[in-house]
């Protein structure tokens, strides 16, 4: 009903009219009332607020279209798409082994000490580049994908520790777990986002696949009145 | 007009500051796209940040700047 968001709008409008109060009217601060007014307005709302406003653009920083809100993350967003799921970030997202609401965040922070403050520093720093500097012609990873963010959620996982691949000879699971054989090794899971091939790749389309099973259910309704 | 000590200047002030600063955080908050979150840290949490700065210096060096503003 009344979520984070509401709350911090209530807190910011009562803050700007106590402040308000105060800046019309300054010498009602003469008395011990007063006094408490200014202190609640000038000190603990806006404190209060402010906290609240970082953690809440924080939280809204993860979310998928804020990512793809720049135009240089277009295709990527687009990518998580294809209608191909051996592509690894598609069959993630179209899947919903990521939150798809935040399913750039999910597989791009380190799940580390820091992983999220330091995801946080690189993204002002995109901004940067975005609307300052110098957008780079090719678009990489500061380091090689880690393993760590992959195990994060497959790890102990059935289908990982017992794969037949995984395990197709002595201690590579073993090499995969410490990060000596990347997941994303050519031959194994090296389909990513692929953005300079998508002109020639087919798109899944959330809105359409609802419509076609609503039609198929439809059809069987009819199919069952008959 | 009413007589405002220094103290209440300051105070006018510091509301202002934090006032404008809540504002703009409040704007920002309508808009999720990173300039927004530029926009909060950068113009809302400096104003909001500046605002309790004069707010505090206002609080210790409240006293004397009374005395001097009414003359005594």
């Amino acid at each position: 009903m009344f979520g984070p968001t509401s709350i911090l709008i209530a807190i910011i409008i009562t803050a700007v009219v106590l402040i308000a109060l105060v800046v019309l009217k300054p010498s009602i601060t003469v008395t011990r009332g007063g006094k408490i007014l200014a202190f609640v307005s000038l000190f603990v709302f806006p404190v209060l607020g402010g906290s609240m406003g970082i953690s809440e653009h924080v939280e809204r920083s993860k979310n998928t279209e804020f990512c793809t809100s720049c135009h240089v993350m277009k295709d990527y967003g687009k990518s998580l798409l294809i209608d191909d799921s051996s592509y690894i970030p598609a069959g993630h997202f179209q899947n919903n082994r990521v939150p798809r609401d935040s399913a750039c965040y999910t597989c791009h922070t380190d799940y580390a000490m820091y992983g999220g403050f330091r995801a946080k520093l690189r993204g002002l720093r995109h901004v940067y580049s975005q609307y300052v500097g110098k957008i780079p012609d090719k678009i990489e990873l500061y380091n090689p994908y880690n393993n760590r963010e992959c195990l994060h959620c497959h790890q102990g996982a059935r289908s990982f520790e017992e794969g037949t691949t995984h395990n197709v000879e002595e201690g590579r699971l073993d090499l995969i777990k410490a990060n000596k054989l990347s997941c994303l090794s050519t031959g194994c899971h090296s389909a990513t986002h692929d953005v300079k091939n998508l002109p020639n790749l087919t798109f899944w389309s959330p809105d359409k696949a609802k419509k076609d099973d609503a039609g198929a259910a439809k059809d069987a309704g009819a199919e069952s009145n008959q | 007009m009413e007589n405002v000590t220094r103290m209440e200047r300051r105070l006018c002030i510091a509301g202002m500051l934090i006032g404008l600063g809540l504002l703009i955080e409040l704007a920002s908050l309508l808009w999720s796209h990173p300039i927004a979150f530029i926009l909060f840290i950068a113009a809302g949490g400096l104003l909001i940040a500046a605002g309790i700065l004069v707010y505090l210096y206002s609080l210790v060096s409240g006293g004397d700047s009374v005395a001097q503003d009414t003359g005594k």
